[in-house]
């Protein structure tokens, strides 16, 4: 796989995650879908830490991608 | 040992509650405990939680209160930790700005490798920490518990010691502490980092895991520690800050008094602590706090078994 197919994808999932991270935010556990951990039915608590770790694995997607489009090769160490 | 404590009477309600759970004095304590326990490879967890069973103590690890007054103690030393190494985390900060800038990591520049070998060892820990705490706590929570674990802890040290590979020595010419340490890979940093989960267990020392994996991956003692503290601003801090809203909000009410009192023990002992342990690695090695983690491990472990 090349470097840019594999950084356009793990920005994509940097995306979907940033998504999940505002869904864990924004709604109750029981409005969670139902495959999302945390999902509890009849519960009014926010999943808040759900949402920042969903956020942080996000970001880091993206600061992923950002390394891997950059140039390639290091310059030598001085000696 | 019972301790008097003043206690109000909320109207209409008939229920009593401590007006402070935890005294001043308790408080000065367990944040002096807090404040050399974790910078020291031997548990702070798990002496917070072992200490007020011996000195009957009526504070459990997962009191409400308890949570929020340990927030303000972590918060404290994860202020002195930052401040200690300020001028490396200037340095570091930079680093990850010019490696950001450039979209690359340069061989050559020991700061942004560092730093980033820090991100990679945080990030997994602090999604192990915020998924797993929760459950870890409460599934280990009891002060028996903790001193079991002290013995695990204590046997991890010595083995740490056992299998540590040939660290740098001065005429290898590997460069300054952090240009050592940035030699790590990235799959040490991640192995390293998310290792750091399992002290979530009261008993396993966060910092003797970091050092441990340092000294398994060739830094030496010194290099490790350094190593260890700066791994453990970010995570401290950060889970401190999580929840200090609950200090100011109505949880904190009747604990904010001891808690300032217990951060400020604490900040105070993480500096000397920190600074003690810095110049102690240089020659020494982590088979003292082993072999302390064993016995005082055994020892709690037997004085409750009789009951204690």
């Amino acid at each position: 796989m090349s470097p840019r197919v594999l950084a356009a994808l793990v920005a994509l999932l940097g995306v979907v995650l940033i998504a999940v991270a505002v869904v864990y935010w924004v709604d109750p556990a029981s409005s969670l879908p139902s495959f999302f951990p945390g999902h509890e039915a009849g519960s009014a608590r926010h999943h808040v830490k759900h949402g920042i770790a969903a956020f942080v694995v996000g970001l880091g997607c993206f600061v992923f991608a950002w390394f891997t489009t950059g140039p390639s090769s290091s310059p030598p160490a001085p000696a | 040992m019972v301790h008097d404590r003043p206690v109000e009477q909320p109207a209409g309600t008939g229920l009593a509650r401590p007006l402070h759970p935890i005294s001043y004095l308790q408080g000065a304590l367990l944040g002096l405990l807090q404040g050399v326990a974790e910078p020291f490879p031997v548990s702070s967890l798990g002496h917070g939680v072992v200490m007020p069973r011996l000195l009957g103590w009526d504070i459990h690890q997962n009191d409400k209160f308890f949570l929020t007054f340990l927030v303000a103690t972590h918060f404290a030393t994860a202020i002195v930790l930052f401040g200690f190494f300020f001028r490396d985390w200037m340095r570091i900060l930079k680093g990850i700005g010019r490696s950001l800038r450039d979209r690359q990591i340069r061989d050559d520049d020991s700061d942004a490798r560092l730093g980033w070998l820090l991100v990679v060892g945080t990030v997994p820990a602090g999604v192990l920490g915020l998924v797993f705490e929760h459950p870890l706590r409460s599934l280990f929570a009891s002060a028996a518990s903790a001193a079991a674990f002290l013995i695990v802890n204590g046997l991890l040290l010595l083995l740490f010691e056992r299998f540590r590979q040939q660290a740098p020595r001065p005429d290898d010419h590997l460069g300054d502490s952090d240009e050592r340490i940035a030699r790590l890979s990235w799959r040490q940093a991640v192995g390293v980092g998310s290792a750091q989960a399992i002290a979530l267990i009261p008993g396993i020392s966060r910092s003797g895991i970091t050092m441990g994996g340092g000294i398994l991956f060739g830094l030496s003692n010194e290099d490790a520690a350094r190593y260890s503290f700066l791994l453990a601003t970010p995570i401290i801090g950060a889970a401190a800050a999580l929840k200090l809203p609950e200090l100011l909000g109505p949880v904190g009410n009747g604990v904010r008094g001891p808690a300032l009192v217990g951060a400020v023990c604490a900040g105070i002992s993480t500096y000397l602590a920190v600074k003690f342990l810095l110049r102690f690695f240089e020659t020494n090695r982590l088979t003292p706090f082993g072999i302390y983690c064993i016995v005082a491990g055994i020892t709690f472990s037997a004085i409750f078994a009789l009951g204690g």
